[in-house]
């Protein structure tokens, strides 16, 4: 029922890639002969030809067309088991668009985008709220570093109704003073509760110190003062910059006919025309870390925390399928390496790693939260020598065996339901290759413990690490952090 | 729009035959006593997944006077280890097979959670079976999960929105109430003292078939699960049924309680009150659809007026709570800035006591119900989503098709019974308020009475359809 931005809170870290990429990476290898012959085994028929639309691709029962007129890239994923369809749409802007004085400022827009727009709003009595909700639609938006996303999970005789307010809201946005300001201190609240949780204050400072150049540095919602600050003109640059339909992948999951969904996109979006300005790239490149770093918050609390970030490749690097069975091996279930290091010799109340995926370079953590007890320092040198066992003496092909039979099942549980696909979908986007979907699980496929070791040498090294500790207030003076 | 209501019930005949072109949930379940337990089977067009809920009565109410860290330690052991596998044993099992099993303790129950692909189902089934049945319970494994459950306490205890939901329950409910929770101070004091004989005692009096009921969604072959539980379970026995007191707790009065928690930018607040009302009394279901109307999404009048309009706070909601077996509860929940508080809160006692006093409007009404039969409806299109309906449905005492219904039962209510219902159950002026974060130790004194409050000038309109 709320808008609400992706975060990063060190605990979530694993939870949250293993959503995004386990899922999707389970899909090929389920079955992977599927996989290679792409649509045409997954469609009874080949995908249609619809005037104005230049059809692009076809991989794994999704099907990729571009909007002739203005350059929009339209993704559909037919499926027929429930009449109901997800329909979202992926901006490709996010918070490595901001600089210092708008950080926050795709955050608020994403808010904003829920003000109203020329023909869809409150006093007409159909904006995407009252619409959505009177039709039972499950929807939200959320903005993360790489992109924006808007969805909405309906019946499928609604799906016209919502796509006509969605691509209204494209170009025809209310962007009203009043409403920043109303809206500001929404915002301000989002970031507020994010505050209260000592660990997603931790994760924004060691994110801020492993990024030195790239906007990665600042946290999605921004600074407070930036949030509080921005003016309603910078929004308003943001907008007539990046919301236009070349910068837009639509994603149609669901009980859908490809070319009568083809026909509502190109009845609401063909009105636009391609971005007046090319859309800005980002040329900054994070300088090489030299050295190890470290952070501490130290706030009132009950248990510590530990993070170890290091950065790695970007989501579409070849090495990042290593880097996620790595991730597995040390974290999934109770005979991974660090629930038995940490948690079961009770030095850790839960432990894992995950990798931030980014369209630039990620950022791959191990973490373990205190248990009662435990020091700091035991629990640092504990991830420590997880890591430095896995560079000497690499992974077992049981511990492989293992990580994949949990990605062929993921493959089977993330068909269930519309939203999930599309989810999955959307953060393959954002990382700047949507069929990277289908094709990473084939890549996890072929991961072999030897690839496992080389990452890790590669790239958990102390030199490019970020060190990370919450101490809470009541054991600052005993751990002399 | 107009069209929508057909529309909808168009889409609910579509989803309900998921597996049927003809049929409904009820000609789509199977419900049946095996091996004494309550088995109810849903066949899906999903390909290969089978997820699995299951409740058994084995929650925190069950402690009683005795040690009320009991129920939660006992199902932290079951995926300790059973008398023939060890935890790793049974992990490298499911890792091996991709399959899930985990439990939860909650007011009234162990939840059980599970989810497999079809071909691995026997022996999903038949660990689930051997870790309620015969969990080891060893003496090393006990101390992990006290000391790991006593962590979990102390960090519970900076989280404002559970210490919010803890202090609310606990004043609204009476001491002998299943819904009255224990403070977290009593649970840390318990854990210390819990002992493996205790979690003995207790497993053997309330782990049984007789109340355990168990919902699997997806492909699920009929025969052969049937025939799979008959065999993992067969020959258990026992089993204690859920706590249903006689009467309702009474309303508590009007009290205002603050949980001064340092360094917290944003204040956890919940203000309400007891309803008397299980689900299923008449009146439950109508005092549901009005307090959706008045805290339910965006449209809602306090999403529409506290944040659209006046920016006060990110999230507030309203809802009816803990009343599948019992009585339950009535909130709103809302988070605040310190130095936004007063205000926030003012502005909430206003748009409830226009609600409360005025009542909902026919066309909010009307756009309500369409809404809620068709999140109802998208909802039933996910496995998990058939799957928790059909067990909440049924641990409110309701057979399947009870389901198929429900979208009639939403549309036949009328202004007049959600209004009743409001001012029947509900007092503004009675109502619980607690605020957790960085707030003053002693609570205000007590705000001025929400009836007394000029009506909202800033409500939203009434909802209307495009």
């Amino acid at each position: 029922m709320d808008q609400k931005m992706t975060v990063r809170p060190v605990r979530a870290v694993a939870r949250l890639r293993r959503v995004t990429l386990a899922l999707a990476s389970a899909m090929a290898l389920a079955a992977p002969a599927a996989r290679a012959q792409g649509a045409a085994a997954n469609s009874p028929s080949a995908p249609p030809a619809v005037a104005g639309f230049t059809y692009v691709k076809s991989l794994g029962g999704i099907d990729e067309y571009r909007l002739d007129s203005n350059g929009l890239s339209v993704l559909l994923a037919p499926d027929h088991s429930a009449p109901v369809v997800t329909f979202q749409v992926t901006y490709r802007v996010g918070s490595r668009n901001e600089v210092t004085g708008t950080t926050g400022a795709t955050h608020i827009l994403e808010h904003m985008m829920f003000k109203g727009s020329d023909n869809y709003n409150d006093p007409k009595g159909n904006s995407v709220k009252q619409f959505l909700e009177h039709v039972g639609g499950q929807f939200n938006a959320t903005t993360s570093v790489d992109r924006t996303v808007y969805f909405a999970t309906v019946g499928r005789e609604s799906l016209e109704g919502y796509i006509a307010i969605e691509a209204d809201r494209m170009r025809h946005l209310w962007l009203r003073e009043a409403d920043r300001q109303s809206e500001m201190t929404v915002v301000r609240n989002e970031y507020e509760r994010g505050k209260n949780d000592p660990d997603t204050v931790l994760m924004e400072e060691v994110t801020a110190a492993s990024y030195v150049a790239l906007p990665y540095h600042h946290p999605t919602i921004g600074w407070k003062s930036d949030i509080e600050h921005v003016p309603i003109t910078k929004l308003h640059e943001f907008y007539d910059t990046f919301y236009w339909p070349n910068n837009a992948t639509v994603t149609v999951v669901g009980d859908i006919e490809a070319a009568a969904a083809l026909g509502l996109v190109k009845k609401y979006y063909g009105v636009y025309p391609h971005s007046p300005q090319p859309i800005p790239s980002i040329y900054t490149e994070e300088p090489a870390q030299t050295g190890p770093r470290r952070v501490t918050v130290t706030r009132p609390g009950e248990l510590g925390t530990v993070v170890i970030a290091h950065k790695v490749p970007n989501g579409r690097d070849a090495d990042q399928p290593a880097l996620e069975m790595l991730d597995a091996i040390l974290s999934e279930g109770k005979n991974a390496r660090l629930y038995r290091a940490l948690v079961d010799s009770g030095l850790a109340q839960n432990a894992g790693a995950g990798t931030d995926l980014h369209r630039d370079l990620s950022l791959h953590t191990v973490y373990a939260s205190l248990a009662p007890g435990a020091t700091h320092t035991q629990v640092e040198q504990a991830l420590l020598a997880e890591i430095a066992k896995i560079k000497s003496s690499g992974v077992t092909p049981q511990e492989i065996a293992r990580v994949k039979q949990q990605f062929i099942a993921a493959d089977a549980y993330k068909r269930d339901g519309t939203a999930a696909v599309a989810s999955e979908v959307n953060e393959w986007i954002a990382v700047g290759d949507w069929t990277l979907y289908v094709t990473f699980p084939q890549k996890v496929e072929e991961v072999t413990p030897a690839d496992v070791q080389r990452v890790a040498k590669q790239y958990l090294n102390e030199d490019q690490s970020t060190t990370g500790w919450f101490v809470p207030t009541h054991q600052a003076a005993e751990t002399g952090s | 729009m107009r069209h929508h209501g057909y529309a909808l019930m168009a889409l609910a005949a579509c989803l309900l035959a998921n597996a049927d072109a003809n049929a409904n949930m009820a000609d789509n379940s199977h419900r049946s006593q095996t091996a004494g337990i309550d088995l109810i089977t849903y066949q899906t067009n999903v390909k290969q997944v089978v997820v699995i809920l299951g409740s058994l009565p084995a929650g925190d109410a069950m402690a009683g006077t005795g040690n009320v860290a009991i129920p939660t330690l006992t199902g932290m052991m079951l995926d300790r280890g059973t008398k023939t596998l060890d935890k790793f044993a049974i992990s490298e099992q499911l890792d091996n097979v991709g399959a899930e099993i985990s439990f939860g303790v909650g007011t009234q129950s162990l939840e059980i959670h599970a989810k497999c692909l079809k071909k691995d189902l026997p022996l999903v089934l038949g660990l689930v079976a051997a870790e309620l049945r015969n969990p080891a319970l060893q003496a090393a494994e006990f101390a992990k999960a006290k000391q790991q459950f006593i962590g979990s306490l102390q960090e519970s205890l900076q989280n404002t929105e559970g210490r919010a939901h803890e202090a609310f329950s606990r004043a609204i409910f009476p001491e002998n109430h299943p819904n009255h929770p224990h403070s977290i101070a009593e649970y840390l004091a318990a854990a210390k003292s819990a002992t493996l004989d205790d979690v003995k005692a207790f497993h053997a009096k309330y782990f049984g078939p007789a109340h355990l009921t168990l919902v699997l969604v997806g492909d699920v072959p009929l025969a052969e699960t049937q025939s799979e539980i008959a065999k993992d379970f067969a020959g258990w026995t026992g089993g204690q049924d859920y706590i249903r007191p006689a009467k309702p707790a009474s309303p508590a009065g009007q009290r205002d309680i603050a949980i001064p928690l340092k360094d917290k930018p944003s204040v956890s607040v919940i203000l309400g009150q007891a309803t008397g009302l299980r689900y299923r009394d008449p009146d439950a279901l109508a005092l549901r659809v009005g307090t959706a109307i008045l805290g339910r999404g965006f449209t809602g009048r306090l999403m529409g007026t506290v944040r659209d309009k006046e920016g006060l706070t990110y999230n507030i909601g309203a809802g009816v709570s803990e009343d599948s077996l019992t009585d339950g509860a009535w909130d709103i929940s809302a988070s605040f800035a310190p130095a936004l508080l007063d205000k926030g809160l003012a502005s909430t006692r206003r748009v409830l006591g226009s609600w409360w006093q005025e009542g909902v409007t026919d066309a909010e009404l009307n756009a309500r119900k369409q809404g809620l039969i068709g999140g109802y409806l998208v909802g039933l299109s996910t496995t998990g989503g058939l799957a928790g309906a059909i067990q909440s449905a049924v641990q409110r005492g309701y057979d399947v098709s009870w389901l198929d219904g429900y979208p009639e039962a939403v549309k036949a209510l009328t202004r007049d019974q959600v209004n009743k219902a409001i001012h029947t159950h509900l007092d503004p002026n009675t109502m619980v308020l607690v605020e957790a974060g960085s707030v003053a130790a002693a609570a205000g004194a007590a705000a001025p009475p929400a009836t007394s409050s000029p009506p909202a000038t800033s409500s939203p309109p009434a909802t209307s359809t495009p």
